[in-house]
């Protein structure tokens, strides 16, 4: 042999080999189960960085498209709709069928093992941004307002409408918020503590990492927006979830070109949450570029809310600390 | 159902050592998928869901090679079951690799350069070469020692953390 087989592995994978190389790699793996598996944890490597490369330039394709071109922002946006047109005749098509065959089983199978796999993409996400927007708000009836328990009126919640989002796991995130006064409120938890620092009056932290979620869509019910694994994981219970076909890009020469799938999850009668969550994400990487939800209970509003990814990078180990996020100067105060 | 996001790393990694052209090994995986979802019904759940997806590749593997028969390049049956039940030994070793975003964020300047040019754009050592003026050869090899440093590092990585927990 005149190369090692580490070497015959690499050039195999780089399809660098001649014939008679070729040969000799397949002899060197028929002769010991050794070999193989040395050959088999290369491949996983060389596979695995292949996934994370392909990751890695896609998000910088979406953090482009986000920050770049205004235009381009705006066609997520007609793409949920024509999805969820789909998405409705789908299910419509898609519950009849489940009655009388089995294909249900598999389409509901096929959706569930997907679902799974988001879920374990996020999970192992780096850091990640996510722009939010409102898309429209269902008024209630007209009310009195809450009040603190000292008889203050209760100050109104900041707007989640271009709020941005910041996650990493172990339920640690930042969302900052502009009250209408151009104010910046930021909440967020560190795994250990939670917290809110708003525009003015003290800092306040609680070792109830939940102390704060409590002005964020989505926490009655377990799914609130800053734990999206959470959320992802309440859509096995209590709803109806459904793969959408995948969709091409329309241009496939593009550099950001990628193949892009719709899942949709219906609620089933009885249980909370919102109606539908809408989650778009790329076919090869399972990387999710945007999770919609659909007639969102936020207090007596109906909120339809987008969350779309604008970039992923890792955001330092001080940032989901509240020191980060406010003057040294500030008090700040425990709350139970 | 956590089943086939615990396989799909072992079933990637296997279809992507035989079908080395990425796009066709993308066509592959996804015919395992279709496969693996129309058959789920005859899965037993009580038996270990890796070796059963394997099956799947293996099989869809094998309509792959009698597609391209032609090709001296591809490993034979004999080959394909050896790599097949090793990779299932491999499953719990694929974990380790969470370690390669951090190792990958370090590459830098060319070695950067044809790791993204080899799995971003999908080019062979010949058509690297002309793009930063070296010789096949020479990116082959560079290829070679850029997947050796990731390993390295992931290893390392593994050490530092096993060590500190």
């Amino acid at each position: 042999m005149n190369r090692s087989p580490r070497e015959l592995i690499s050039g195999y994978f780089d399809d660098v080999l001649s014939d008679e190389e070729h040969q000799e790699l397949s002899d060197w793996l028929i002769a010991s189960r050794a070999n193989a598996e040395q050959f088999a944890h290369a491949a996983l490597l060389h596979d695995r960085i292949r996934g994370e490369l392909l990751a890695t330039a896609e998000i910088a394709n979406t953090a482009d498209a986000a920050s770049v071109s205004p235009a381009r922002s705006v066609t997520p946006l007609s793409v949920w709709r024509r999805a969820t047109l789909w998405a409705t005749t789908l299910l419509v098509v898609a519950g009849s069928v489940l009655c009388w065959n089995g294909v249900g089983d598999r389409q509901v199978a096929a959706a569930s093992i997907e679902l799974d796999r988001l879920i374990s993409v996020t999970q192992d996400s780096p850091d990640r941004i996510y722009q939010i927007a409102v898309e429209s708000v269902a008024l209630p009836l007209p009310r009195r307002e809450p009040r603190e328990p000292d008889g203050r009126r209760r100050p109104p919640k900041p707007p989640m409408d271009g709020a941005m989002l910041f996650v990493r796991r172990g339920g640690q995130f930042v969302l900052e918020r502009t009250t209408d006064l151009g104010l910046l409120f930021v909440t967020g938890s560190d795994g250990q503590v939670s917290w809110a620092v708003r525009p003015d009056g003290p800092v306040r932290f609680s070792t109830d990492v939940t102390r704060f979620n409590h002005d964020v869509p989505g926490h009655e019910f377990e799914m609130p927006l800053v734990h999206l694994e959470e959320g992802l994981e309440r859509l096995k219970f209590g709803y109806e979830v459904t793969l959408m076909p995948i969709e091409s890009p329309v241009d496939e020469q593009s550099a950001d070109a990628v193949s892009t799938r719709l899942l949709v999850a219906v609620k089933q009668r009885g249980g909370r949450g919102p109606q539908r969550v809408e989650v778009t994400y790329d076919v090869e990487s399972g990387l999710i570029q945007q999770l919609r939800f659909v007639d969102m209970p936020y207090g007596p509003e109906r909120l339809t809310l987008r969350l779309t990814l604008f970039k992923q990078r890792y955001l330092g180990t001080e940032f989901f600390k509240h020191d980060s996020h406010h003057s040294p100067d500030r008090v700040v105060e425990f709350e139970e | 159902m956590r089943h086939w996001t615990l396989a799909h790393p072992t079933v990637s990694a296997f279809v992507s050592s035989i079908v080395r052209d990425f796009t066709a090994r993308d066509d592959v995986l996804q015919e395992i998928a279709v496969a693996a979802i129309e058959s789920f019904d005859r899965y037993a759940t009580d038996r270990p869901f890796v070796p059963w997806a394997m099956g799947i590749a293996r099989n869809q593997i094998r309509l792959y090679l009698r597609r391209e028969k032609r090709n001296r390049l591809l490993f034979d049956d004999n080959v394909v079951e050896q790599l097949a039940v090793a990779f299932e030994a491999t499953t719990e070793q694929s974990t380790s690799l969470g370690f390669l975003r951090d190792c990958l964020g370090a590459l830098e300047g060319r070695a950067k350069q044809i790791c993204e040019l080899r799995y971003v754009e999908n080019h062979k050592p010949a058509a690297i070469a002309e793009r930063v003026k070296m010789t096949a050869n020479s990116v082959a090899k560079s290829l070679q020692r850029i997947r050796d440093q990731l390993r390295e590092c992931i290893e390392r990585k593994s050490l530092a953390e096993g060590g500190s927990s």
